[in-house]
C-alpha cells in the first residue's frame, strides 16, 4: 500500500448495460499485471472475466455485484470498482460513487448516452465525483465518437473536451492521436500491450490542430498561465495543459474524453494515463461528516492517517467466514485490534481481521489508512453505518437508497424451503438495501419488491443455488375492500332455546353506506328494548363481520349501522347471543343492501421525456387510468394519473421498453374506488377457483 | 326550480346569457382582472359548470403546477356542493372528475403549435376529448397577436369554446368602450369579456361586451368568502 496520498487514485467505472466496463477492468489488471492472462465475459473458455466472480454473472454476462480490486500504474495506486450497468443494481452503483473519488463513465461509441448513462450521471453529480468519459468500441461498426461527445455535451451537459482522436474507425480502428504530446499511439502484440508512438499521419494532421485548439481554449478557462501563453503566443507545454485539464476535471467543470476499444486492446493504457494526471487523490476530495453533538454541523474531515478514525461501511457481504463489511476510511487509520464505533448502534468493536479486495479474492493486511477502501471481518453492522474512534461523535451521510419499483409475491414450494427462503431473504435484505420484504397482513402473503424483473429474477435464483429454497412467484393479491351502495333494514333473531341454558337475542336496525369512516355504529335504541349491558356485544359482533364479506371475503368498510330496537330474554341472553345476533342481522341485510367491491387506487406519478409524453398516457389509459393532468417542464414531463393497483403490476418494465428507459415514476396509495362490473365478475371468478382448488 | 337542478345551470345566464355554454362553439371568452382578484376563481366555476352538465374541460395552466390547479377544483366544488346542499359530495365528484383534464406549461414554453401536439396526444389515442378549453395564466401583453390568430383558427376547426384569463395591471387605461388595453388589439376574437373589479368590499363581475354604460349595481358579483359567483342581493331586492 502506497503512503503518499498523491500517488492514489480510488476509481469507478460505470456507464449503461454492456458498454464494456467489465471488459475494460480486465484489460486494466492485465496491463497493470495484476492478472496474466485475459478471460472475456462470456467467453469460449467458459472462464470469465476477473470481476465476474458470480456463478449467475458468468453464466448471463452480466454484472450482479459491484466488485473491488487494485492496481498499479505510473507509480500510482489505483483502487477499482467494477460496477454493474443494469438499472435493477442500482445501489451498486450508488455505493461505489459515494465512497469513491473519481470515475470512467464508459460509455458505447455506437449507442452513445443511453439511459443508464443518464442515471449514472446523476449519482455521479449527486456525490459531485470527477469524471472522465471512455468512448469504448470505437472498432464497432457505426461507431461515432464525435456523436457521442456532442450527446455528452447536449444530454448531459459535460462541457466534454476530447482529448484524442480516432486513427480509423470501426474495423479500421488502429489507434489514437493523443492531442496532448500531439503524437499518434498504436497498440502492439497480441493484446496491444506495447504503445508504439509515431508522428500524426498527414491526413489527420488539420482536424488534429482544431481539435487541440478546442481543448487549450476549454482548458485555459482554468489556467491564468496557459491564458497569458496563449495571448503572448509562447509555447505551451504538456505541464500547462494538464495542470489546466486537471483543475477543470476536480472542479467538475470539464469532463476529458478519451477514446478506444477495450475488447480490441486499443486506447486503455492511455485511459490509465489520464486516470493518474487528471483524477483525483484522496486528499483533494473534500469529505464532511456532521457533528452530532452539535446539530449535525458540518466538520471538515482531514485526510490524514494519524487523526481520530472517520470511516463508512458501504457494502455487506455475508460469505462463509461471516459478515465481510467494505469500509471506506477518510480520516486515521483502522488497524487490527483497534476499538471503533459505530455511531448508529454505539456498540464498541475491536477490530479483528482486515482484508483488501480482489474480486472475491481477499489478501489480508494490517492497517487500513484514510484514503483506502478495505473490508473488516465479524463486524455486526448496516450499509451506511459509520465508524469512529472512541470520543468522536460524527456521523457520514449514507448514501442515497431509490425505493423499490416492482413487487412480487413468493411462496415456498415446502417445509424445508420455508426454513431456508427465510434464512436467503434476511440476508440478501441485509445486504441490499433496495431488496425489500415483508408480510402483507391481509393476505398473509410475503412480497418482495426491487428495482426491476432482473433484480428479482437473480434473488429467487440466488435463493435456490445458494439455499436449495425452491420457490413460486406471482403478482401480490390485491387487497380489495367491500362497502354497500343502498340502505337495508334488518330484524334478526337469534334463538337456541332447545333445552337447558339457551341463547336469545332479536336486533331491529338498518345499514347504510356512509363516506365518514370504516364503520359507524350508532345506538338509538330507546325503553330498554336491548340492555344497555348487551349493546357493546352487539358492536363486536358487527365488528366481527366487518372483517370478511359474506361472499367474496374482502373486509368491509364504509358502513353506518344504527340499532333501533331488539327484544332480549331474562335468562338466556348474554353477550354472546347478541353478538351472534348482530352477526347473523349483518348477514341477513347485507346482500340487500346492494354491496360492491372496491379496489385501491394510487396516484401514478410519472416524469418523462416530452416525446414519450403521448405513449405514457396511453400506458396508462390502457391500464384503467385515469389522468389527471400533464406538467410540461421543456424537455420533460410530469404526468399525474390515478390508476388501480390491480394494473400496476409490471409497470416499471413496460414503462421502461415504451420510454427507452428514460422514464420514472412513483406511486402511493390514493383512495378506494369501486371496481367496473366486469372486473368485479373476475374477481368472483378467482375466488371461487382459488376456494375450489383449497378445497 | 329544484335546488340540486340549480347547480346545472350557469351562474352568467341571469346576465341575460341564452345557453349554459355562454359562447358560442369555435368561440373565445375572457375574463379580466387585477392579480388576485378572481379570475381563475371564475373560470374554475364555469368550468365546473360545464364538468356537472356532463361535457369535458382541458383546464391549461401557465402558472401552476397540475396539484395547485386541482386543489382550485376540489375547493369550489366542495363550496358549490355546500351551496345547493348536494349529498353524497364524494360520489359526485368521482363521476365529475374523468370529465377534466390539467395540462400546465412553462409559460416560455407555451406556444400554439405545442397545445396543438399535446391536444393531439389526447384525441389521437383516445384519451380525452375536450369540449371546452381555459387557457389560465396567457400574458397578453407578450403574446403574439399571430398567435392569438392562429389559436382562434384551431378552437374554430376543433369546435372548441375557449376561457382566458388576461391580467390587468392597476394602471392600465380602457380605450372609450372600456375593454382594457391587453385585450384591445385582439378584442374582436372574443364573443365576451367579463370584468371584474373590486368595489369596496366587493368584487363586481361586468359584461364589457354588453355592458356599454358600467352599472353601479351588477347582477353578479363574487363572494369574497367562498369565491363563488352570487346574485348581487342590492339589484336582485
Amino acid at each position: 500500500m502506497k503512503r503518499d496520498l498523491a500517488k492514489i487514485r480510488n476509481i469507478g467505472i460505470s456507464a449503461h448495460i454492456d458498454s464494456g466496463k467489465t471488459t475494460l477492468t480486465e484489460r486494466i489488471l492485465f496491463y497493470t499485471k495484476r492478472i496474466h492472462a485475459i478471460h472475456e465475459v462470456k467467453g469460449k473458455d467458459g472462464v470469465g472475466a476477473t470481476m465476474d466472480s458470480m456463478e449467475l454473472e458468468k453464466e448471463r454476462g452480466i454484472t450482479i455485484a459491484s466488485a473491488a480490486t487494485y492496481c498499479e500504474w505510473n507509480d500510482h495506486e489505483i483502487n477499482i470498482i467494477d460496477t454493474p450497468g443494469h438499472v435493477d443494481f442500482t445501489i451498486e452503483v450508488e455505493r461505489s460513487l459515494r465512497v469513491l473519488d473519481g470515475a470512467v463513465l464508459v460509455l458505447c461509441s455506437v449507442g452513445g448516452v443511453q439511459s443508464q448513462s443518464i442515471t449514472v450521471d446523476q449519482q455521479m453529480k449527486r456525490y459531485r465525483v470527477p469524471c472522465i468519459a471512455f468512448i469504448n468500441k470505437c472498432d464497432r461498426s457505426g461507431a461515432n465518437p464525435k456523436r457521442v461527445v456532442e450527446q455528452l455535451r447536449g444530454k448531459l451537459g459535460h462541457n466534454a473536451v476530447l482529448l484524442q482522436m480516432p486513427i480509423g474507425l470501426e474495423s479500421n480502428f488502429h489507434g489514437v492521436v493523443d492531442l496532448i504530446e500531439m503524437r499518434a499511439v498504436y497498440f502492439d502484440g497480441p493484446h496491444g500491450e506495447k504503445l508504439r508512438y509515431e508522428e500524426i499521419p498527414a491526413v489527420l494532421l488539420p482536424e488534429a490542430l482544431r481539435l487541440r485548439e478546442e481543448m487549450i481554449d476549454q482548458a485555459s478557462i482554468y489556467s491564468d498561465d496557459l491564458t497569458e501563453a496563449i495571448l503572448e503566443e509562447r509555447e505551451i507545454t504538456t505541464a500547462m495543459i494538464f495542470t489546466a485539464l486537471r483543475f477543470g476535471t476536480l472542479k467538475r467543470r470539464i469532463t476529458p474524453v478519451v477514446i478506444g476499444s477495450a475488447y480490441k486492446n486499443k486506447g486503455v493504457q492511455k485511459l490509465l494515463d489520464t486516470v493518474t494526471s487528471l483524477l483525483p487523490c484522496p486528499a483533494e476530495v473534500e469529505n464532511t461528516a456532521l457533528n452530532l453533538d452539535e446539530n449535525e454541523a458540518p466538520v471538515i474531515l482531514k485526510n490524514s492517517p494519524d487523526e481520530p478514525i472517520v470511516a463508512l461501511a458501504f457494502k455487506l457481504e455475508d460469505g462463509p467466514f461471516g459478515q465481510l463489511t467494505y469500509i471506506r476510511v477518510y480520516q486515521g487509520t483502522i488497524a487490527k485490534g483497534t476499538t471503533i464505533v459505530n455511531v448508529r448502534s454505539g456498540k464498541k468493536i475491536k477490530v479483528g481481521r482486515l482484508a483488501r479486495m480482489h474480486a472475491d479474492q481477499m489478501e489480508d493486511i494490517d492497517t487500513i489508512p484514510a484514503g483506502y477502501i478495505g473490508a473488516l471481518f465479524g463486524v455486526e453492522c448496516a450499509s451506511g453505518d459509520t465508524f469512529v474512534s472512541p470520543g468522536l461523535n460524527l456521523a457520514m451521510t449514507s448514501m442515497y437508497v431509490p425505493a423499490p419499483v416492482i413487487s412480487l409475491a413468493i411462496a415456498p414450494k415446502d417445509n424445508k424451503a420455508q426454513i431456508n427462503m427465510s434464512k436467503a431473504l434476511s440476508r440478501f435484505t441485509k445486504e441490499d438495501p433496495t431488496f425489500k420484504c415483508h408480510v402483507d397482513r391481509e393476505t398473509n402473503e410475503t412480497i418482495i419488491a426491487g428495482m426491476g424483473e432482473l433484480h428479482l429474477d437473480v434473488y429467487v435464483e440466488r435463493m435456490r443455488r445458494e439455499y436449495g429454497a425452491e420457490v413460486t412467484t406471482g403478482n401480490p393479491r390485491v387487497a380489495y375492500r367491500e362497502t354497500i351502495t343502498q340502505r337495508a333494514d334488518f330484524n334478526y333473531i337469534h334463538k337456541k332455546q332447545t333445552g337447558g341454558a339457551g341463547q336469545y337475542g332479536r336486533i331491529a336496525g338498518y345499514m347504510e353506506p356512509t363516506s365518514e369512516g370504516d364503520f359507524i355504529f350508532e345506538n338509538d335504541i330507546v325503553g330498554g328494548a336491548i340492555p344497555t349491558q348487551y349493546i357493546p356485544a352487539c358492536e363486536k359482533g358487527f365488528r366481527q363481520s366487518l372483517e370478511k364479506g359474506p361472499k367474496l371475503e374482502f373486509p368491509i368498510t364504509g358502513i353506518r349501522v344504527v340499532i333501533n330496537d331488539g327484544a332480549y330474554h331474562a335468562v338466556d341472553s348474554s353477550d354472546m347471543a347478541f353478538q351472534a345476533a348482530a352477526r347473523g342481522a349483518f348477514r341477513d341485510a347485507y346482500l340487500r343492501a346492494r354491496p360492491v367491491v372496491h379496489e385501491p387506487i394510487m396516484k401514478v406519478v410519472i416524469e418523462s421525456p416530452t416525446e414519450f409524453q403521448g405513449s405514457v398516457m396511453a400506458l396508462l389509459n390502457q391500464r384503467r387510468g385515469m389522468i389527471v393532468g400533464a406538467q410540461d417542464e421543456g424537455v420533460m414531463c410530469i404526468v399525474e394519473a390515478q390508476v388501480p393497483l390491480a394494473e400496476m403490476f409490471g409497470f416499471s418494465t413496460v414503462l421502461r421498453s415504451a420510454t427507452q428507459g428514460k422514464a420514472q415514476f412513483t406511486m402511493e396509495f390514493s383512495l378506494y374506488r369501486q371496481v367496473p362490473n366486469s372486473i368485479a365478475e373476475k374477481i368472483a371468478e378467482e375466488i371461487a377457483a382459488r376456494k375450489k382448488n383449497a378445497a | 326550480m329544484l335546488k340540486k337542478d340549480l347547480i346545472l345551470r350557469n351562474p352568467l345566464r341571469q346576465m341575460g346569457y341564452e345557453d349554459d355554454d355562454i359562447i358560442p362553439a369555435g368561440g373565445f371568452g375572457a375574463v379580466l382582472a387585477r392579480a388576485g382578484v378572481g379570475k381563475t376563481a371564475l373560470l374554475v366555476q364555469f368550468a365546473l359548470n360545464t364538468m356537472l352538465r356532463g361535457k369535458r374541460v382541458l383546464h391549461v395552466g401557465l402558472h401552476d403546477p397540475v396539484n395547485k390547479v386541482d386543489l382550485w377544483y376540489r375547493e369550489l366544488f366542495r363550496h358549490l356542493a355546500v351551496q345547493y346542499q348536494v349529498g353524497q359530495i364524494r360520489t359526485l365528484w368521482e363521476e365529475i372528475l374523468p370529465l377534466r383534464f390539467i395540462m400546465t406549461f412553462k409559460v416560455e414554453g407555451f406556444s400554439v403549435p405545442r397545445l396543438r401536439e399535446r391536444l393531439n396526444d389526447l384525441t389521437a389515442q383516445g384519451i380525452f376529448y375536450p369540449d371546452t378549453i381555459i387557457i389560465d395564466g396567457l400574458i397578453f401583453d407578450d403574446f403574439p397577436q399571430s398567435a392569438l390568430a392562429d389559436m382562434k383558427s384551431m378552437i374554430e376547426e376543433l369546435s372548441l369554446r375557449a376561457w382566458f384569463t388576461v391580467h390587468v395591471h392597476r394602471q392600465v387605461q380602457a380605450d372609450a368602450d372600456g375593454i382594457p388595453k391587453p385585450l384591445l388589439p385582439a378584442d374582436d376574437l372574443f364573443d365576451v369579456a367579463l370584468l371584474l373589479v373590486t368595489e369596496g368590499n366587493e368584487m363586481h363581475i361586468r359584461d364589457l361586451k354588453s355592458e356599454r354604460t358600467p352599472s353601479p349595481h351588477p347582477v353578479l358579483i363574487l363572494d369574497p368568502a367562498t369565491m363563488l359567483i352570487k346574485e348581487n342581493v342590492a339589484v336582485a331586492s
